[in-house]
This record gives C-alpha cells, sequence and structure tokens, in this order.
C-alpha cells in the first residue's frame, strides 16, 4: 500500500534527519578534539582528573549536584557570569575533553562552579590537585595551577581582583549596592589570600571551607539553601590524638567531647574533584575577557 | 465490515460494530489495566517524591541528613518515577487501546504485552532503587543506569513487536491520523532511546556533545513520544466523544508532518550561549518557532472540531479532561517558543522556567489527556461506570488549579530569578532568596496535586475492584441533558 509505505519513510526520514543534523555533524565539528599545546608541545590543557577528583565526580554526580550547580560559564554577552567572578572567559568544548559526564547543568539554585577550584586561595597546600601524568604520555609538566608552570602573567591579571572580591556574589566591592548578607563570607575575603585564617574561618573556597560548607552550608554561606551533607561525614571517637581532618566547628555544631567530625573518604573525594574544576587556562578559540580593574568590578552590568 | 456474519436479520449493522468493539476492548483489558494500574502506582510514588522534592526545596535542612533522601537523588528519581513510571506506562496502555480499537481486531499475543508490562516496571524499580542509592548516571532523564535501561528496552521491545504484529493484521484499510501519531512513537522511541544510550554510554561521545545528545533525547522524548501520543489520543477522542469526524484530514496531514519535521530539530535552544558552535542552537531555535505551525494547525483543526459542541465539556469527563490537555499543547508550545528567543533564554535559562515548562508539557499536556483517556477507556474494560461524579470533578479541578498555579509560580518566579541572577551588582544568594517564595507557592499547588492523584488512584482502584457503577449510561459530571451522546 502507497500510502503505508510513505507513511513510514516519512516517520524514519524525519528523525533520521534530526539524528544526522542535530548528533553526528556537530559530533564530527566538535566530537574529536585534542588537547591544547604550546608551541613546544608543552602545557597541555585540559588535562583528565586524577583517581581521587575523578571519583569525587561521580560523587558529585550521585548525590545530584548538577540539579542545582552549572559548569560553564557564558560569554559577557549572555548574562553576568563573568561579571560575577564564575570565569574569565567563557567556557568551550575543550574544557569538556576528559569529562564524563560533561556536568553543564541547567539550573542555579547555587552558583556557577566551572571555576571553584581556581578560585581557592592561591597556597592553600590541598589546592593543586594532582593531574595524573600517566594517561598522556605527551604531558611532561602536567599544570598545577598556582604552583609554578603557571607564571604569574598569566594565572594572575586577576589576582587583585579575586582577592578582593573573592566572595562568590561578589557584590561590587566599591559599589554602594545594599547587598545585605554576606557578613559571613566578607570576612575569610578580605583576608589577603596566603594570610593564615582569621578567627578560625577557613578561607573561602579552601579545602577546609568546601567540607565545612558540605556539612553545615549556612555556617560558611548565611542564606545558601543548599542541603547539608552530613551522610558525607563520621562522627567518631577520638582515640589518642584528634584527626588532623577533622572539621572545626562551631560550639554548638560540634560533636560532644571526645568525639569528632571527620570527611569519608567520599567528601575527600568530592572536595579534591571541586578543587580540581579551573577553565582559567587560555585557549586559542576563546578570546579572553579583557580583566576589569580591580577598582571598578561589575561595571559591565546590562 | 463485510466478512462479519451478519446471519439474524434483526442485527442491525451499527449493533454488530458495538458487539464488535466490545469483543476488541474485552481481548485488551488484561494488558491495558496491566499498564494502567502500573502508572498509578508510579504516579503516586512520583508524586511523593515530588513533594519531598519540593518542601526540600524551601526547607534546605528537611530529612537532609539521609543519604538516599538527600535533594540530589530525590529529584532525579521523582523525574524518572513521573517519565518512565507514570507517563510513559499510561502512554503505552492508552496506545494498547487505541491500536486495537483502530486496527479493528482483537488483541492477539496478549502475553508479549503482560511480559512487556512486568519487566518495565522492574525496570523502573531497579532504576529508581539505583538513584536513590546515588548511582545515577548524571545525564538528564537519563539518569537510570544503564543495566536499568536494558531492561526496560527489553520490555520496550516486548510491546513494539506487539504494536507492529498488531498494525500488521489490521482490518481495516484506511489508516486514521492516531495511528499515524501512534506509529510514528512507536518508531521513534527505540531509536531515540537506543542510539542515546548507545552515544552515551556504550560509545560515549566527547565532552559537551555528551550534554548536546542529552538535550536531543530529552527533547524528542518530550515531543516524538508523549507529545505523539498525547496529540493521537486526542484526535481519537474529542471526535469519538462529540460523535463527529475530524474537521479536516488535510490539515491534520500538514500538522503531522511539520511536527515530525521541526519538532524533532528542538533541544538544543536549551544551551543557548553554551560552549557549543552557534549554528546548534541557531538551528534548534528556527525549529522551534517553526513548531507554531504544526501547533496552529492542530489547535485550529481540534478547535474546528469542537466548534458548537463545548458545552458538552459540562458533561463529558473524558472531553473535559481532553480539551484541556490539547489547549495546553499549545500553550506549552508558544511557551517554549517565548523561552527559547535568545534575549529570553538569556534570563531564563539557569533558572525555575525550565522546570514549568517541563511541567506544562508533561502535565498539563500529556498528563490530562491521559486521565481523559483512562476516564473513557476503563469503564470499557471493566464493565462498570465511574462511581462519583463529585470525585471526578474534584480530580479536575484540583489537578486544573495546581498545574496552574504551579506552571504560573515557575514561570514568574524563574524570570525573577532570572533578573537577579543576571544583576551582578546583587550577591548571587539573592536570586535564589527571591524565588523562595514562588517555591513554597510551588508546594502548595503540589499539594493539589497529591489531593487530585489519591482521589484518582482511590477512582481507580474502586472500579479494578468491581465497585463501580452497573448501568448502561455513562458518568456524566453533570446532570444529564438530552442532547448529550451516549458515547460519552
Amino acid at each position: 500500500m502507497k500510502g503505508l509505505t510513505a507513511l513510514f519513510l516519512g516517520i524514519l526520514g524525519t528523525f533520521a534527519f534530526s539524528w544526522v543534523g542535530l548528533t553526528m555533524i556537530p559530533n564530527a565539528q566538535i566530537g574529536n578534539l585534542e588537547p591544547q599545546m604550546d608551541e613546544d608541545g608543552n602545557d597541555p590543557y585540559p588535562a583528565p582528573k586524577s583517581g581521587m577528583a575523578d571519583r569525587g565526580r561521580q560523587v558529585y554526580v550521585g548525590n545530584g549536584c548538577i540539579y542545582c550547580h552549572s559548569q560553564q560559564v557564558r560569554p559577557s554577552y549572555g548574562g553576568s557570569d563573568i561579571d560575577r567572578k564564575w570565569g574569565e572567559r567563557r567556557s568551550a568544548p575543550r574544557d569538556y575533553l576528559f569529562e564524563r559526564p560533561a556536568l553543564l547543568g541547567k539550573m542555579r539554585m547555587g552558583p556557577d562552579l566551572s571555576n571553584i577550584g581556581k578560585r581557592a586561595p592561591v597556597d592553600d597546600e590541598n589546592a593543586p590537585p594532582p593531574a595524573s601524568t600517566d594517561s598522556t604520555a605527551a604531558a611532561p609538566a602536567p599544570p598545577a595551577p598556582g604552583a609554578g608552570t603557571a607564571p604569574p602573567a598569566t594565572a594572575n591579571p586577576e589576582t587583585p581582583a579575586t582577592a578582593s572580591g573573592a566572595a562568590p556574589p561578589s557584590p561590587a566591592a566599591g559599589s554602594a549596592s545594599p547587598a545585605p548578607v554576606v557578613a559571613a563570607q566578607t570576612a575569610p575575603a578580605v583576608a589577603t589570600p596566603s594570610g593564615p585564617a582569621i578567627s578560625g574561618e577557613p578561607l573561602q573556597y579552601s579545602a577546609e571551607w568546601h567540607h565545612r560548607h558540605l556539612y553545615d552550608p549556612r555556617s560558611m554561606t548565611l542564606d545558601s539553601t543548599m542541603p547539608a551533607y552530613r551522610f558525607l561525614y563520621e562522627k567518631r571517637k577520638i582515640g589518642g590524638q584528634a584527626s588532623t581532618d577533622a572539621l572545626k566547628l562551631d560550639d554548638h555544631k560540634a560533636p560532644p567531647e571526645g568525639y569528632e567530625i571527620v570527611p569519608t573518604y567520599d567528601a575527600k573525594c568530592l572536595v579534591a574533584y571541586l578543587m580540581s574544576l579551573d577553565q582559567s587556562h587560555a585557549l586559542n578559540e576563546v578570546k579572553s575577557n579583557t580583566p576589569v580593574s580591580p577598582q571598578a568590578p561589575g561595571t559591565a552590568v546590562k | 465490515m463485510a466478512d462479519i456474519p451478519t446471519s439474524s436479520s434483526e442485527v442491525t449493522r451499527g449493533e454488530v460494530e458495538q458487539v464488535e468493539r466490545a469483543l476488541i476492548d474485552a481481548s485488551t483489558r488484561v494488558p491495558v489495566l496491566m499498564f494502567y494500574t502500573s502508572a498509578i502506582v508510579w504516579l503516586l510514588i512520583g508524586t511523593l517524591l515530588a513533594g519531598l522534592t519540593s518542601f526540600k526545596m524551601h526547607m534546605p535542612d528537611l530529612l537532609s541528613g539521609v543519604s538516599f533522601l538527600t535533594w540530589g537523588r530525590l529529584r532525579p528519581a521523582h523525574m524518572n518515577a513521573m517519565v518512565y513510571g507514570w507517563a510513559s506506562m499510561a502512554g503505552i496502555g492508552t496506545a494498547i487501546w487505541l491500536m486495537a480499537r483502530l486496527s479493528l481486531t482483537t488483541l492477539r499475543h496478549p502475553l508479549l504485552l503482560v511480559a512487556g508490562a512486568g519487566f518495565w516496571n522492574l525496570g523502573v524499580l531497579v532504576g529508581l532503587v539505583a538513584i536513590l542509592a546515588g548511582q545515577s548516571t548524571g545525564h538528564q532523564w537519563l539518569e537510570f543506569p544503564p543495566y536499568a535501561a536494558a531492561i526496560l528496552f527489553v520490555a520496550y521491545s516486548l510491546v513494539v513487536s506487539w504494536a507492529i504484529l498488531m498494525f500488521r493484521f489490521r482490518r481495516s484499510g484506511h489508516i486514521y491520523i492516531t495511528q499515524w501519531y501512534l506509529l510514528g512513537a512507536f518508531l521513534w522511541f527505540p531509536w531515540l532511546y537506543g542510539a542515546t544510550q548507545i552515544m552515551l554510554f556504550v560509545v560515549p561521545v566527547q565532552g559537551v556533545m555528551q550534554a548536546a545528545v542529552n538535550w536531543w533525547f530529552a527533547n524528542n522524548l518530550m515531543f516524538l513520544w508523549f507529545g505523539a501520543i498525547g496529540l493521537g489520543t486526542a484526535y481519537y477522542m474529542i471526535p469519538k466523544v462529540i460523535g463527529r469526524p475530524v474537521y479536516s484530514y488535510h490539515l491534520a496531514a500538514i500538522g503531522f508532518w511539520t511536527y515530525a519535521l521541526f519538532a524533532s530539530w528542538t533541544g538544543m535552544q536549551r544551551l543557548v550561549d553554551g560552549p557549543f558552535p552557534a549554528w546548534m542552537i541557531t538551528a534548534s531555535i528556527a525549529a522551534t518557532i517553526l513548531t507554531i505551525i504544526p501547533v496552529a494547525t492542530v489547535g485550529l483543526n481540534h478547535h474546528m472540531t469542537m466548534r458548537g459542541h463545548f458545552q458538552l465539556m459540562r458533561y463529558s469527563p473524558t472531553l473535559r479532561f481532553t480539551v484541556f490537555g490539547a489547549f495546553a499543547y499549545t500553550v506549552f508550545s508558544l511557551v517554549g517558543v517565548i523561552i527559547s528567543l535568545r534575549s529570553m533564554a538569556r534570563y531564563l535559562q539557569f533558572t525555575q522556567a525550565s522546570v514549568g515548562y517541563s511541567h506544562l508539557g508533561l502535565y498539563a499536556f500529556f498528563t490530562m489527556i491521559m486521565f481523559g483517556a483512562m476516564y473513557y477507556i476503563v469503564p470499557r474494560l471493566v464493565g462498570r461506570e465511574w462511581r462519583y461524579a463529585s470525585l471526578i470533578k474534584l480530580h479536575f479541578w484540583s489537578s486544573a488549579y495546581g498545574v496552574g498555579l504551579m506552571v504560573s509560580m515557575l514561570l514568574i518566579g524563574g524570570l525573577v530569578q532570572g533578573r537577579d541572577m543576571n544583576n551582578s551588582a546583587l550577591s548571587f544568594t539573592e536570586s535564589t532568596q527571591s524565588i523562595l517564595p514562588y517555591l513554597r507557592s510551588r508546594s502548595l499547588s503540589g499539594m493539589l496535586l497529591t489531593v487530585s492523584h489519591f482521589i484518582f488512584a482511590f477512582h481507580f482502584g474502586m472500579m479494578l475492584f468491581g465497585l463501580g457503577r452497573t448501568a448502561t449510561v455513562p458518568t456524566f459530571l453533570n446532570p444529564h441533558v438530552e442532547d448529550v451522546k451516549t458515547t460519552v
């Protein structure tokens, strides 16, 4: 029957058209990217994640972090992501080369995390996540953010700005916006990145900050709506000496005398993953945003 | 119809057809009721998960200490329970019944379908447990780990092989509009699901392409699976209940083909300004705008069919739910066009508006049409009529108000959230604070929907256990008036 054949062919043909057009052709275009190197074949970017960070990604996925946090910085004409210091440039396909799954996200009930690792205090000893060296043979010197391979010239035009506006909501430090409840964040933010934490508060986005934030979000960000992830932490009886990685909690949150709260391996992996998130490396195909002067952040508000 | 033996001369042709239809309905009874019952159980489970998800959004400390009740696991569990448990099973049940009716053959090989329903339930159960245990894949609407997806795929193959067999043995040469859509849905789904599984898990594509494949899947699942079943059902129910043919076959054909062509190209508009070649996003935005053509033709066709008969919505539960759903389809598509425009997407992209949009499609459009279909089909399977008109009315109004409130709160709230998020003079948390009142109202609307679903499940349970009315006249929502056809 003629009508029937046409029906079947039409049904299959229209769909094949969409399949080829929206998945096959784009895949041919951006599905086979290689890490970018400099002229000498050094400084490859991106690099695969280390074992712990890789496992941390599974913790991130399994607990549905993606339903509130995106990992993509839009260009300056497409939103205020760059004004908010979520990144210095827009995200590009190459940034996600080794991501599986690629966690672009579609919701921001929490801030974007594309560069949350980059925004950690520079000399936090936990900050540079060990990039795996074994998987790419042509990776003699995996970039260790802030550890030396990235000279200050590339990594730091932004540093003054990050230092002054390190609070994620970056409420335009100089502007007279009412921006009410940031007290909890401004304290660590004004500290110099290299300086010690003031009054027991961890530096923002340091490993310790992440652990305390995961354990009790509102102790770090007053009006956060993030749920606590206490099931990633263990209450343990202190036998002998207290663990070095035990959380330093406020008095009313602290465990009873003789007990301590320590992160599980999953929690450590998750934090290692978060601290590995860094898209600050320049890419040839993306124009970096001209660094704004530290005095006038957020002037490009549309 | 000539081959039907009409031995007794006093039996009219109409009566023969009626008996024949009853026989066909009876043959579909076990598999369709099995799909429907499972669907409604998943609906209740999904509703409870939704309630927890919604309340936890503005009460983050609620039950946060339990790993499997953490928000980030409840939310995908809710979505998947609704998408694969409720909506897909209700859709397949309806499609089976429609296919049997329109092919004019009694259902053959019911065991294929019963086994299909069993496997499908198993797949959804395994998948949900895996998500709650923290083994989600991280791809939206595809959170089931591959082993659960494999079970679903086995289940689906059983169903689709049945559907093709059924269609093969059809007795009517004429292919009705509904069958176009159902055949489309039955063929598109395995391709879509299979291709996506392969591209994400078997031979995974690189980096951002995963997100593109994911959105391609999610949008096509909405349009080519749920959308096609929903529209096909509406094309059957509306003419059937009011007792007149579809206004224009020609319009229907235009609507179907433009739908298949344009709707399948949407998806990437949800990635506006993301790390993708701009042409992909532009192509999807253009396709989204072009879906106005099928939407307008389908809407016009339904409207012209209904013209002069809108008062029947006072009486017929099926018509009331179906017309609501068909209208919601128009609204859904137009909202889809508006939020896909770059200027709007900039504000709405990462906000609750997208959740509102999904509910507009999956609930206001698809779920309402499925409710309507169930009100029509279930009495024909169990041989009883719905017991209480008041319960049906309560179901309708709590669903209609519930979803109306939910969608408007999420869309308006999304605008507010997006405006504050894009204003970098405000701290980021102000954008998440400003949406909280809307999220609380959303929880309220969710309570309305919970009431509605439990009422419906109770009523359905009564029908299942033979507690419906024994009557020859269907249950009308309001006292019967003489000009109402008995086909309601």
